[in-house]
């Protein structure tokens, strides 16, 4: 800011907007400033066509190199005996500003057949991405005798335990709470778990029933002594896999009257989480669950005459798996394809890449690092925490592609405030014509500026300069992380673990969530007030446009063009993808159309999975920067010239695209000559 | 087991063969097959368990009260059979409770019949009994399937044992109450779709009405089977969420069902032998309504014909207004009082489970009987 608005050439509002100009109907308090990085507020400045400080007053505030670059290459542009690189932060010409619009659309129509293909694979080929199994906990009797081993209870098939059917039997056979031990096997008889699924967690329900004289107390704790074991046949001895003291808040509510006709009807349970494992490596599963009960400790008690205990384990299914899989394999060749030859284009350039194509290729690479299907190891190896490093890749991605918009929006600002230098060089130009010595007056006066705005549009076109809208992303993907390990994290070692379940945990774990909340907010509103500027500019500079020369017109249009494609773009993705999750969420999970039944949320899954595969493939594809030589000043978009641009050939344009690290010099160069004129 | 679709296809030629034989022969002779009810399962324990693991054939030809693809059906799922019986208890003990201060009070009579000769009228008291059995079946299998007891359970698209491990990697076979309510359609529909009778006769009249009431209970369990979801996506967001079906408490059910005694459509037999309203003012009913063809006999009474069993000896409440009131209930016969202690537990301790400790309570109350 105090770079930008040197202080002479505006008075400063007492509200300390230095020296931006705020039009009359827009407040100036200081947080609304905030959320401007200057460039804006020079722009609209310029837009409102000035009044206070006069034409030279206001050459400076829009950047003097601008000026001159753009004054000065309209004079020299005709003889083509030097380049000049005027916008050094704004993308060299794009492919998409360079291509025809038919070109556009078949890659567009090409682009959306891919997107079609990949609704369909997951609503037509691949099973709902996810199964719910309902187990009902077996209650066998531990005997004292079998007390000192470790003994696993089978809820049946061979060497099954001593059941009991009801807690009515028990009371008559003088069994105590403490024998009894409520058994399930994961999965049901005649079946086996595989690595295929992926990911396992269980939620238990407990069924509880009303008596009036045993009912639930408030705020009643269930301390769960449960333990897991596995087995890969069903001959083999079991494997004790994890054991531990859980303990879970019951939180029941009864819906009819506490009387004594309804005694017998059962509450009504949240469900409580109760497992979580990352891998299935193994075929069968067996849960031993004890409720012991300490009435000096107050351990169990009060929690109500409990029925029965209802597990339901949710697990990827195979199939979905499998196209997932697939589908990733599939992808990760071809981002990374595009990627490589993004990112030979953007070196071919002899100035070095800027930022937004740095960011460009960072998106491109955070893809690839989602795509890379490492999943096809959890097959043959037993990665518990595969699930927490999806999670991580997913992070990282969303994050990138938030940095990105930022960062895209951002620059395009940047590029069109050069187009306050064009408006002024309507007004130089008679000064040019007028007379030497006023544009050398101009020359000397922009003299001192001159290098502080070079050295300003260096920075900008660093990330620091975006620590302000790249903060709440970092900080809130950040807390997401820390919540992740929390949970996620701390169940690679005991998989019971719920950060939920305690008072603390989950204060810390709402605290976090609702902190990174705090950051989207935050961050939104960043961008639709970027994205809002740009509009503004935009539809200020429309007005202008036809009396610009035909190379800055074009190069205008260029800009505008690429901002509202982008825009259009990631506008469709984004309605996109939350369209469809409502569908999902709202729907049942699948649709009949006829005889095929088309499953919503894995169509879900895959399409919006493809789609930002797309986008990004699109992004890298259409951004990158064109070939196309600029035989012709009048056919470009861009206001270049290379010199070397008669005599052809593309790498030798690209190379010829001066970096903003020479600019100054070049500029003084051009100066003198002009004045020597 | 896997040929198991053809063995039916030629059963039920041979079906129709024996029923249309059947059928010409007499047809009073159906009316006493009719008389036993495979509700009998819900009295004749079912205790042999090592019998379903031989597959052995004597069970089912040992249970009475089923029908003929009944019985085909015990003998493919043997083991469904304690469920079946289970249901079928559940039903009815449920079935007493919603009616215990009705003047019909759902007793059963014998093992046989199960209900008596009132069953026979097809009353709205038949067509709830009809539904809570039907509910009572979903409600146990799905239950038995939760608790891994049965082995055809889960994937619930036909039984085909040899497929399953495939279907069930690639897709899962999560839903247990899709499965009961299946199996209980195969199975208590099995008595009704045997029959073969000329459209618009008393029987296939009365058919209709058990098809549409069994419908109705079944629909009952689906219905108040309520949606729990779990969101598991990335830290724990909705991304990705699975639900699952719920089975309602059966009290609930009982109570639903209840209400659907009460809204109970009066049909007739139509033109084209459907059925169809007697009072077509109101809305036509629903595949989830009840329907009755016939009046209510009289239960205040006994009367061996309709076999209802009357109200006399039945306990009644002075003070009430309702059914349950002495007025109504004894038919205006009048009631005799008499004194009684009455045990309660009170002051207990408890334990989740297993373990209560109680004073004993007694107190004198008065209780009244119909003459």
């Amino acid at each position: 800011m105090r770079r930008r608005c040197a202080p002479h050439v505006l008075p400063a509002p007492a509200s300390g907007c230095s020296g931006i100009k705020l039009s009359a109907t827009r407040s100036c308090d200081s947080w609304f400033f905030f959320f401007f990085p200057p460039p804006f507020e020079v722009e609209s400045q310029e837009q409102s066509g000035g009044g206070g400080g006069g034409p030279t007053a206001r050459v400076v505030s829009a950047g003097g190199c601008s000026l001159f670059s753009s004054t000065l290459s309209r004079s020299f542009v005709a003889r083509r005996d030097f380049s000049l690189q005027p916008f050094p932060f704004a993308m060299a010409g794009a492919i998409i500003e360079n291509m025809s619009t038919k070109k556009l659309v078949i890659v567009g129509v090409i682009l959306l057949l891919f997107q079609a293909f990949a609704f369909m694979v997951g609503g037509l080929i691949a099973p709902s991405p996810t199964t719910a199994v309902h187990y009902l906990a077996t209650k066998c009797v531990d005997t004292v005798k079998q007390r000192q081993e470790t003994k696993w209870f089978m809820p049946w098939g061979p060497n099954q335990c001593d059941k009991i059917r009801t807690f009515d039997e028990a009371m008559a056979k003088k069994i105590e709470a403490n024998n009894i031990v409520f058994a399930v096997h994961i999965p049901l008889p005649n079946k086996e778990m595989s690595s295929w699924f992926q990911f396992m967690l269980v939620i238990l329900q407990f069924d509880i029933a009303f008596r009036m004289h045993n009912q639930i107390k408030d705020g009643a704790l269930v301390t769960i002594d449960v333990s897991l074991a596995y087995r890969d046949d069903t001959i083999s001895k079991w494997t004790e896999m994890a054991h531990s003291f859980e303990q879970r808040k019951l939180s029941c509510n009864f819906t009819t009257t506490k009387t004594s006709e309804n005694e017998g009807r059962h509450y009504e349970c949240d469900l409580l989480p109760f497992m979580e494992v990352g891998s299935v490596a193994h075929k069968y599963y067996l849960l031993n669950i004890r409720l012991p009960i300490n009435e000096r400790k107050n351990i169990n008690v009060g929690i109500g005459e409990i029925k029965d205990i209802r597990l339901v384990s949710i697990h990827q299914n195979g199939g979905f798996t499998k196209v997932w899989f697939a589908m990733k394999t599939f992808l990760t060749p071809s981002i990374l394809i595009i990627m490589i030859w993004y990112w030979r284009r953007i070196t071919l350039m002899s100035r070095p890449p800027v930022l937004l194509e740095k960011v460009i290729l960072a998106l491109g690479i955070s893809m690839t690092f989602i795509n890379i299907p490492v999943e096809w190891f959890s097959i043959g190896f037993n990665w518990t925490w595969m699930l927490l490093f999806g999670d991580i890749r997913q992070g990282i991605f969303y994050s990138m592609l938030l940095s990105f918009w930022i960062i895209f929006c951002g620059e395009h600002l940047m590029g069109t405030r050069l187009f306050a230098a064009w408006s002024l060089e309507r007004g130089q130009v008679k000064m040019c014509e007028s007379g030497l010595p006023t544009i050398t007056e101009l020359v000397t006066e922009l003299g001192s500026h001159l290098t502080n705005n070079l050295q300003d549009q260096t920075e900008r076109n660093r990330l620091s300069v975006y620590w302000k809208q790249v903060g709440p992303i970092v900080f809130g993907s950040f807390c997401l992380f820390i919540f992740d390990m929390c949970e996620r994290g701390v169940q690679l070692k005991n998989p019971f673990y719920s950060i939920w379940a305690s008072e603390v945990g989950t204060e810390l774990a709402m605290a976090f969530i609702i902190v990174a909340g705090i950051c989207a907010c935050l961050y939104f509103l960043f961008l639709c007030f970027m994205v809002f500027q740009v509009f503004r500019n935009i539809s200020g500079k429309r007005t202008s446009l036809p009396a610009m020369s035909k190379a800055r017109r074009l190069h205008y249009e260029g800009l505008i063009f690429r901002f509202k494609f982008l825009m259009l773009v990631t506008l469709t993705c984004a309605a996109m993808t939350v369209i469809f999750f409502i569908i999902s969420q709202v729907n049942g999970g699948h649709w009949h159309w006829g005889e095929h039944t088309v499953q919503v949320n894995s169509a879900f899954f895959t399409g919006i999975y493809g789609m930002w595969n797309l986008y990004v493939f699109a992004i890298m594809f259409l951004y990158a920067p064109s070939h196309k030589r600029y035989g012709d000043e009048q056919s470009s978009g861009q206001c270049i010239t290379g010199d070397a641009g008669a005599n052809s050939g593309e790498d030798n344009q690209l190379t010829t695209t001066i970096t903003h690290v020479d600019g100054p010099t070049e500029i003084y160069k051009m100066i003198g000559k002009e004045a020597q004129e | 087991m896997d040929n198991r679709p053809v063995r039916r296809r030629r059963t039920g030629v041979v079906r129709h063969l024996l029923l249309a034989a059947a059928f010409l022969a007499c047809s009073s002779q159906m009316l006493v097959v009719d008389a036993n009810s495979w509700w009998s399962l819900a009295l004749t324990p079912i205790q042999m368990p090592e019998m379903y693991i031989i597959g052995a054939q004597p069970l089912c030809s040992q249970l009475s009260g089923l029908s003929q693809g009944q019985r085909k059906l015990c003998q493919l799922y043997q083991d469904h059979m304690k469920y079946i019986g289970e249901g079928a208890k559940t039903g009815i003990k449920e079935c007493q409770y919603q009616f215990r201060q009705r003047r019909w009070n759902c007793s059963t009579v014998d093992n046989e019949s199960v209900f008596g000769r009132v069953m026979q009228i097809g009353s709205r008291e038949t067509a709830f009994t009809y539904a809570i059995s039907a509910a009572g079946v979903v409600h146990a299998i799905s239950r038995a399937c939760r608790e891994g007891e049965l082995s055809t359970c889960g994937c619930s698209r036909a039984a085909r044992p040899r497929d399953l491990p495939r279907d069930w990697l690639w897709g899962g076979c999560g839903d247990n109450v899709h499965y009961g309510y299946r199996f209980s359609r195969e199975f208590v529909d099995a008595r009704e779709r045997e029959k073969n009778y000329p459209r618009g006769s008393p029987e296939q009249t009365r058919i209709l009405m058990n098809l549409q009431n069994n419908e109705a209970g079944r629909q009952a369990v689906y219905n108040l089977a309520n949606v729990a979801c779990k969101c598991h996506g990335v830290s724990g967001s909705c991304s990705l969420k699975t639900c699952w079906l719920q089975l309602a408490d059966f009290r609930q059910i009982g109570e639903f069902l209840k209400e659907k005694y009460d809204s109970a459509a009066a049909m007739r037999s139509g033109r084209k032998g459907k059925l169809e309203l007697v009072d077509k003012r109101f809305n036509p009913p629903t595949a989830g309504d009840l329907i009755y063809i016939d009046p209510s006999p009289d239960y205040c009474h006994r009367n061996e014909t309709t076999g209802s069993l009357g109200t006399q000896g039945r306990l009644c409440n002075k003070t009430s207004e309702g059914m349950d009131g002495c007025e109504l209930m004894c038919c205006g016969r009048g009631y005799d009082q008499f004194k009684t202690y009455k045990h309660e537990r009170c002051f207990c301790k408890f334990h989740w489970c297993c373990y209560v400790m109680c004073k004993r309570c007694t107190s004198l109350v008065d209780q009244f009987v119909c003459k």
